[in-house]
């Protein structure tokens, strides 16, 4: 009995894992095709409402406060939430971003803050009025 | 298996699955690997073993009380609903698997691993609000073959010992 056929790797067993390369290949696609526009705009989202709007070319330091305190830090082209006093440090841990659809994620504060291609709305809407 | 047994049995294994899940914590695997929510999934262990050993019932209550205990021992709501949508999609995937038969401890560890992360990304989506995260998949699902493949050896090392120990599976 000490010797059961779930003990070993069979055959069956690489069909699981193509399917999840097969998966992780097809989710790949729109991240990609993302990655190909230059990063334009840092979005910071918190609790499912953009809160604020930074250029992505641009040198700036942040502070986003809620349940917690998230310190973003925007280096030309490049984000990333350099201090967080939340319990889990997910987002420091994430490091810095640098391609557009990349985010990075603060879920004990509520928060997200997402590279974009688009320009900031508010400043379209300036130089066109 | 009578009825005190099994209790005790849930028991212990509801406490052995929270030690585990705290002891992960000493393994900091997302300094290696930055991504939100890496970690090795031990305390999957104890479903896989539920699943095979016990009943889909009581892997499902083993993991319910695993969560809420957890979060209320650490850190609060969020984490509570990431790892219970990770570790039901988890089970899920698991059991329905399990009934193909050429599959081992290695395919359903794996799977496990990636319903998971799955699991724990929709959870994100649905409390951001964003479909951002999705992002994280392709990358998470690369992460979880090689956890699920490490889980997959722990488990079926410890299988060998249970069975041969005399332990039976359902």
């Amino acid at each position: 009995m000490a010797s059961s056929p779930i003990l070993r790797f069979r055959p069956a067993d690489a069909l699981v894992i193509l399917c999840i390369l097969l998966l992780a290949g097809a989710s790949l696609a729109p991240f990609l095709r993302n990655a190909a526009v230059e990063p334009a705009t840092v979005e910071v989202w918190q609790n499912g409402v953009l809160t604020r709007q930074v250029p992505a070319m641009s040198q700036v330091t942040f502070e986003i406060s809620g349940t917690y305190t998230n310190t973003v830090t925007v280096d030309y082209g490049k984000v990333a939430v350099t201090h967080s006093d939340c319990p889990t440090q997910d987002c420091v841990h994430t490091g810095w971003i640098s391609y557009t659809g990349q985010t990075i994620v603060c879920l004990p504060n509520g928060v997200e803050v997402r590279l974009t291609g688009g320009g900031a709305e508010p400043e379209i809407d300036g130089v066109s009025r | 298996m009578e009825h005190t047994k099994r209790l005790t049995m849930g028991a212990i294994l509801t406490a052995l699955a929270l030690a585990l899940s705290y002891m992960e914590r000493f393994f900091p695997l997302q300094l290696l690997i930055p991504l939100p929510g890496v970690k090795l999934g031990l305390a999957n262990l104890v479903t896989v073993f539920a699943l095979y050993f016990l009943t889909v019932r009581e892997a499902g209550m083993i993991l319910i009380l695993r969560c809420a205990l957890g979060s209320l021992f650490s850190t609060g709501v969020t984490a509570f609903l990431f790892s219970i949508g990770g570790g039901i999609l988890a089970l899920l995937v698991m059991a329905a698997l399990k009934r193909c038969k050429g599959l081992s401890l290695y395919g359903i560890s794996m799977a496990g691993a990636a319903a998971h992360n799955i699991g724990q990304l929709s959870v994100a989506a649905l409390v951001l609000g964003s479909s951002y995260v999705w992002a994280y998949l392709p990358f998470l699902l690369l992460v979880s073959l090689a956890t699920g493949a490490i889980t997959g050896t722990v488990a079926a090392y410890g299988f060998r010992g249970l069975l041969g120990a005399g332990l039976r599976m359902r």
